[in-house]
């Protein structure tokens, strides 16, 4: 009764929005208050367009090979042994992302909330039900995600509105400042929160419309691009630019300025926690997956239920390798920076040689 | 007035029936061997040859043995016309002209014989013939036709299956008079041989669940199916979820809407209990109320239901998270009354949720088991020892008397007996992991059992449906109950193949015209009624 192509346009969509939407809705308004000012939020604009540009590279070119996932076309064109690299690499790019998401995650948990639990147990609970869900196929991953979406976009933007009741817009001029250094390394910080949109080279193969998959990433990209905006307007625009730099989660101190009903809820920042649990979820579980699926494309195994299983040691080990809030934010970000590097290239080079190759096919038949 | 020729032809050896009536008898009883209510007759066959009647006096009718086989078998029916002395005709005379039975076969392997007079056949051996007739006189007593016990109605009909499986199906085809109407009955159980029968619609069932569902019960393998329960055992996709993944009802008139909207009934015989597959998630909190009702209070009642559902789920775990971890949720005066009341009570609250709710639990199970007059009683104690005593001892605080009153409550008001126990046992493990892990824990606990919903599938329908994935158009029949003409398509993602259920061009009631013609549809029929009555005048 299963037909093998089932995740619809819309359903993609969804996947690539609940995966960007993640741990760094809590502090993404300090970097870019501290990357420009009070034009961060023209700060994130310009990381979502550079996210998208990156994302355009790689979803045009898995549209090409809609019946295939990119591992099997990346080896037709480069070759095993060097297809096999760069999945490797990639591989250890989304291990590596899953751990210090992880720890990012842990660290919030235990400093805002329970300050008593230890992070270990906190971390692993998370990689326990990650790991649960990894082992089902595509097409329930994708169910996943399209539950989960509206239960985080809804009340995030609820409460997010919500605070911005006493938003002062003077907080928010000017809203364009002279592009510096500090403003394109804060777009690109900005982007490195999309990356996890490469989750859609497993979707491809399994779209009923694999054309769309731009579209798709398109929507999802906006969707998750204008949640991030508006909650670092809300945030600049409550406390102002030089007040945002000094919070550790911005956000998570305007959720608790909010306050609904005079004392019906008196604090929606735990509620708010609650929420954003669910969002770290999606994002974790996504590249926990795509590492289970790179693994298993390095192993040739059948399916990704057991490199789900051997992946669970490594990913915590990982997490638990920082020292301290500070390593991992900086850990974070050279990880980002790597991973821009080897995405895009990896994305450049497959392109090229495909131009190539249709070129000298043309010029063959021609 | 049917015949079967069921037996193969007979292959001459020792398993075939002899000329000998001593024989053939003696053969028989051996394999039947000893019984209390086992029944031979022997009696001259009009009036002349030697013959014996052998049955069960427990699974037949006796009066109608009397009326309809003794009594012309022992008139003498020499003056009749096509009467023969011919032997080797008597069998077929006796079928054709002298026996009034509606059902019947002949059998000339004796091995045929003792599982035919086990399922309530009468056999007749004659002296001289090598063949027996066999004739249906089944007739077991049954208890009538009562209210569901527990399916109960404000609205709507008021018949429960009953145990026999022709009474059950004789209910169905009453209120589904379509020759689309298929029922394919097999007997499984090498022991009970129970009899199972497969309902389905013809023409809007999906062939492949139609197939699916008979491969599964073909492969069943057992010695005995005692209730519709076990086979819901075998067939159900995952056994070791919590939740039901086949759909059991006692009521002819919900397996009727469920197969009108594609879906597949199984019926035993012996149960009075159907099973209906697929079955998903939605169905599990719509009652034949929602139908039978306006759409409004239906729809209302339903959403009601679902906060009932949610509150017998999460209401103590929350409780638990919100006490124990982030107090600070609560308005200030409200924290302030809750930590008063909790302030005699020695356990963490985690703890205390625990033990009212266990013994909460231990009270409904005593409850359904004992006799309604000691029932009642029972209530009394449960309410003076959940409530005031455990209260006024410093056991619990009042809060989390009134938290456990509304899990349980809240899990009564769910329709479907096992989905709301799968709930309220789910409830435990919430509550646990609440805590130790606050409001995380809660989370972690209930993404699991979403994601297990998730995953889950009822005969390759996900159990989530229509929600995930879905139809927006399947919608009209989850949260709330749209108006009837509305629903015009069966539901897609049961695949069925014939989709509409109004056609879809003309509009399906009287506010459905209105709506449609913008409320002009009153001063048509006015106008239509001055013409007439203006041309009568004339």
């Amino acid at each position: 009764m299963n037909t093998p192509r089932q995740i619809t346009t819309l359903r993609a969509a969804a996947v690539i929005s609940s995966t960007i939407i993640g741990v760094g809705i809590l502090s993404f308004p300090r970097y870019m208050a501290i990357a420009g000012g009070s034009s961060a939020p023209f700060v994130a604009f310009c990381g979502i367009v550079i996210s998208f540009i990156t994302f355009w590279l790689l979803a045009s070119l898995c549209r090409r090979f809609p019946r295939e996932p990119l591992f099997v076309f990346s080896r037709r064109l480069l070759g095993g042994p060097l297809a096999f690299v760069f999945t490797l690499l990639i591989f250890l790019i989304f291990t590596l992302l899953t751990g210090l998401t992880l720890r990012q995650f842990g660290d919030v948990a235990t400093t805002v909330l329970y300050k008593k639990t230890p992070i270990e147990a906190t971390i692993f609970l998370m990689l326990l039900i990650c790991q649960l869900s990894a082992r089902r196929s595509i097409i329930k991953f994708s169910y996943i995600h399209f539950f989960y979406l509206p239960l985080i976009i809804g009340p995030t933007v609820l409460i997010t509105l919500i605070s911005m009741r006493n938003i002062d817009l003077l907080n928010l001029q000017p809203v364009l400042t002279m592009p510096s250094v500090s403003f394109w390394r804060g777009a690109r910080e900005a982007s490195y929160l999309f990356q996890s949109s490469f989750v859609i080279i497993l979707l491809v193969p399994y779209m009923q419309k694999p054309k769309q998959a731009v579209r798709a990433g398109a929507l999802g990209i906006a969707v998750a691009g204008l949640l991030y905006l508006l909650i670092v307007i809300a945030s600049v625009g409550l406390f102002g630019s030089e007040e945002t730099k000094l919070l550790i989660y911005p956000t998570l101190e305007s959720a608790r300025s909010a306050a609904v009903g005079e004392g019906f809820l008196e604090r929606l920042d735990a509620l708010f926690i609650v929420l954003w649990v669910i969002s770290v979820y999606t994002t974790v579980y996504t590249t926990y997956y795509l590492a289970a699926v790179l693994l298993q494309n390095l192993c040739n195994f059948q399916d990704q239920r057991s490199t789900s299983t051997v992946l669970l040691p490594l990913v915590f080990i990982t997490a638990m390798l920082p020292s301290n809030v500070f390593e991992t934010y900086t850990w974070s970000l050279t990880l980002g920076n790597v991973s821009l590097v080897v995405l895009t290239g990896y994305v450049a080079l497959l392109w090229a040689l495909f131009l190539f190759r249709r070129f000298r096919k043309k010029g063959a038949s021609g | 007035m049917q015949k079967q020729q069921s037996c193969p032809p007979s292959a001459p050896g020792t398993d075939s029936l002899s000329h000998s009536l001593t024989g053939n008898l003696k053969s028989l009883l051996n394999l039947l061997g000893q019984s209390g209510d086992l029944v031979v007759r022997d009696f001259l066959l009009f009036g002349k040859y030697q013959a014996s009647m052998v049955f069960f006096s427990s699974m037949v009718s006796q009066e109608q043995i009397q009326e309809h086989i003794l009594k012309p078998l022992m008139a003498r029916p020499s003056g009749h016309p096509g009467f023969t002395d011919n032997l080797a005709d008597m069998v077929h005379y006796i079928w054709n002209t002298a026996v009034q039975v509606t059902q019947g076969t002949t059998e000339q392997l004796i091995s045929f014989l003792p599982p035919a007079i086990v399922k309530g056949e009468l056999v007749l051996l004659i002296e001289g013939v090598n063949e027996a007739l066999l004739l249906d006189m089944r007739q077991i007593d049954m208890r009538g036709v009562e209210q569901p016990q527990t399916e109960q109605v404000i609205r709507g009909p008021r018949e429960g299956y009953v145990e026999k499986l022709e009474n059950n199906l004789a209910l169905l085809r009453y209120r589904l008079q379509s020759t689309d109407f298929r029922i394919e009955i097999s007997p499984l159980g090498t022991r009970t041989q129970s009899r199972v029968a497969l309902c389905y619609l013809d023409s809007v069932a999906d062939p492949q669940l139609v197939a699916e569902a008979m491969h599964r019960i073909s492969i069943i393998d057992t010695d005995s199916i005692i209730d519709a329960g076990y086979i819901e055992q075998f067939i159900e996709d995952q056994p070791l979820s919590p939740f039901p993944q086949v759909q059991s009802t006692e009521r002819p008139d919900k397996t009727v809407a469920a197969l009108l909207e594609g879906r597949v009934a199984i019926l035993v015989d012996g149960s009075p209990f159907a099973l209906v597959v697929p079955a998903l998630f939605n169905q599990f909190f719509q009652t034949v109320d929602d139908y039978t009702e306006r759409f409004i209070m239906g729809s209302l009642i339903r959403l009601i239901r679902l906060v009932a559902l949610s509150f017998s789920l999460f209401f103590p775990a929350i409780y638990v998270s919100v006490i124990s971890f982030n107090p600070e949720l609560m308005p200030t005066d409200f924290a302030v009354a809750i930590s008063g009341g909790r302030a005699g009570v020695p356990f963490p609250a985690v703890i205390e949720v625990l033990i009212m709710e266990v013994s909460m639990e231990v009270l409904r199970e005593a409850t359904i088991r004992l006799p309604q007059m000691i029932g009642g009683a029972l209530s009394i104690v449960g309410v003076l020892v959940i409530g005031q005593a455990a209260v006024a001892a410093g056991l619990a605080s009042p809060i989390t008397v009134v938290i456990v009153a509304l899990t349980t409550i809240g899990s009564f008001a769910t329709p479907a007996y096992n989905a709301a126990i799968a709930l309220r046992m789910l409830r435990f493990p919430l509550i646990i992991l609440a805590g130790m892990f606050g409001m995380y824990g809660g989370m972690i606990g209930t993404i699991l059992i979403i994601n297990h919903l998730l995953f889950l599938e009822s005969f390759g329908v996900p159990y989530m449906s229509p929600f995930i994935p879905g139809k927006w158009r399947d919608w009209k029949d989850t949260l709330v109950r749209v108006p009837l003409w509305w629903m015009r398509r069966r539901p897609s993602f049961l695949h069925i193949q014939d989709s509409s259920r109004l056609p879809a061009s003309t509009p399906g009631a009287y506010a459905d015209q209105i709506l449609q013609q913008g409320g002009e549809a009153d001063e048509h029929s006015k106008a239509d009624h001055n013409a007439a009555s203006g041309s009568r005048d004339q």
